[in-house]
């Protein structure tokens, strides 16, 4: 028989690296961060040579400021408490939206009769920007956080039940046959097969739908907020008040916020997704 | 008793002008441990017939027993080899080795343990932690063996399981395949339609006749076992070669013709 020794076949590096951008080892992993840090470093920079040399009008407050003003803020106890009312805001949101929008997706990917309820309901509504219905929830149910989540929800649902209705289409048949073949139920079928053939889609929803959850958080508090919190109110009465440099700090605090939950979600999605081939296609 | 028996099967797909008789009464029996191969032109319904008796598509007549046992629908009596594999790319070579048995509930230790037995039959046993995607053509091929032999079927049904592979690869895993089915007494029912694959491996090779699929000639192979890739060489083997070579012209010319008239039919 040939020479069927692992390193013969797979050369690791040929295998679980695809090459450029990613790196091998400490050395690779630090130079592939320090590329993906120089261009936010370079901008910044110019922004404060400029800002330092007065050549930037007032409301481009220089990062130093921006800094400056959010640590003040931190250390306030302020940013906390602005935060997490905006993160309750759109998570919750995400949490409803998605959840409903994945199973009904999926009840739709593998249900005809399903999909003929859903299906054009969903086609019809999803050009709708979905932020045009925050004056009537706001009529119906005031300046509160619940018409904030249920518009955050609303526009988590439409990226989920699309990901997850064309990921279960697009599941192999045959995988399903081979799966029948070898003894398993119908719905071992669906929770062993159809689901994990969906993951990698399902996430792509996911992400779509995380960043929605926080433009539109911001959207909707740009409205006003009962309880005088969340980022986007933050921005809303720096503005009101003339202060560039909170403002930017409101903006600041958002990017980051944002770009945390979204590390944590590709993070789960490297923990729950298997077998995806480098640079795309689960097909082996 | 025969383990496998198929009666007077049929399969007619629509009506009217659109009807197709892909299958016409075909029966076809089986012993425990019996290699039958199948061969046909291509379009002959010989996939049609092994997804039937892999209980995916209903026949429109007929019957099928396993072990005496009526069946109906799939099941893990019949383990299928499928022409493209359906391995599940999520999951690793012992993933897929293991999941029949998950499935049917076994231990976990008794699942791995019986996974890890087979993938070392088919030579893969290095690379259970592997996924699919990172493996070659013919690697892929063993580890559907490997995933099939693992559920301990009464029949194995294989549909032409090599036809993607390069000349020698294929080979190598017509020996291989041999070797295991020697060892393990297997029934095995083998679709292709490589002549040559047919007469190495197989007990009996059933020829099939050009759409609708019937049963045209069987031919027992009496090749002694086990066989070496040499026994190709062989006088024996060249003459059984000729003789399913000459059954099979007629079938292929017959399928052609039926092929350009219908062209020409579609043309005018």
């Amino acid at each position: 028989m040939a020479d069927l020794s692992p390193q013969r076949v797979l050369p690791a590096a040929a295998v679980r690296s695809p090459g450029w951008g990613a790196g091998v080892g400490l050395v690779g992993r630090i130079r592939a961060l320090a590329v993906s840090l120089a261009a936010p470093a370079v901008l910044l920079a110019v922004w404060e040579g400029l800002a330092s040399l007065g050549a930037l009008p007032a409301f481009l407050v220089s990062p130093r400021i921006v800094a400056r003003e959010l640590a003040a803020l931190a250390a306030s106890g302020d940013l906390f408490e602005h935060a997490s009312a905006s993160l309750y805001r759109s998570l919750v949101g995400f949490a409803m939206g998605s959840a409903s929008g994945l199973a009904l997706g999926l009840l739709s990917g593998v249900s005809p009769v399903v999909a003929g309820f859903f299906d054009p309901l969903v086609s019809l509504t999803n050009p709708v920007p979905k932020v045009a219905t925050l004056p009537m929830l706001v009529v119906w149910f005031g300046i509160s956080d619940l018409s904030k989540i249920l518009l955050i929800a609303v526009s988590c649902f439409y990226p989920c039940f699309i990901a997850a209705f064309h990921g279960v289409r697009s599941v192999d048949p045959l995988w399903i046959w081979a799966a029948r073949n070898m003894g398993a139920r119908p719905s071992q079928a669906f929770f062993r097969v159809v689901m994990p053939a969906t993951a990698a889609q399902m996430f792509n929803g996911l992400r779509v739908a995380l960043a929605l959850s926080f433009i539109l958080m911001l959207a909707s508090e740009l409205m006003g907020s009962s309880n005088r919190t969340g980022l986007g109110f933050l921005l809303l009465s720096a503005d009101a008040g003339g202060r560039f440099d909170l403002m930017f700090a409101a903006i600041a605090a958002i990017a980051m916020v944002g770009l945390v939950c979204d590390r944590l979600l590709l993070t789960a999605r490297r923990a729950l997704v298997h077998g995806e081939q480098e640079g795309g296609g689960t097909h082996g | 008793m025969p383990l496998l028996e198929v009666t007077n099967l049929s399969k007619v797909y629509g009506n009217g002008r659109g009807r197709l008789e892909a299958i016409r009464d075909l029966t076809l029996t089986m012993e425990e441990g019996e290699f039958v191969a199948v061969v046909g032109p291509s379009g002959c319904g010989k996939s049609t017939f092994l997804h039937i008796l892999g209980g995916f598509i209903p026949p429109s007549d007929g019957s099928m027993r396993v072990a005496g046992r009526a069946v109906r629908g799939p099941g893990p009596d019949r383990g299928v080899m499928f022409q493209e594999l359906a391995l599940f790319p999520w999951r690793t070579v012992l993933g897929n080795t293991v999941w029949a048995l998950e499935v049917q509930g076994y231990p976990r230790p008794e699942r791995e343990a019986i996974a890890e037995r087979y993938l070392s039959l088919v030579g893969l046993l290095p690379f259970k932690h592997a996924y699919p995607w990172e493996l070659s053509g013919g690697m892929k091929q063993r580890v559907a063996l490997a995933r099939v032999l693992a559920f301990d079927p009464a029949v194995l049904l294989m549909d032409e399981p090599f036809g993607a592979l390069d000349a020698q690869t294929r080979e190598l895993l017509q020996e291989e395949l041999q070797r295991i089915c020697f060892e393990t007494g297997k029934t095995v029912l083998f679709v292709t339609h490589d002549i040559e694959e047919a007469v190495y491996l197989a007990d009996r090779v059933i020829v099939f006749s050009a759409r609708p699929g019937r049963v045209k000639a069987t031919v027992p192979i009496a090749l002694a076992r086990p066989r070496r890739l040499e026994v190709k060489k062989s006088g024996e083997f060249v003459a059984y070669r000729n003789q399913l070579w000459d059954l099979l012209r007629e079938e292929v010319l017959k399928a052609r013709q039926e092929a350009e008239a219908g062209q020409a039919a579609g043309d005018g």
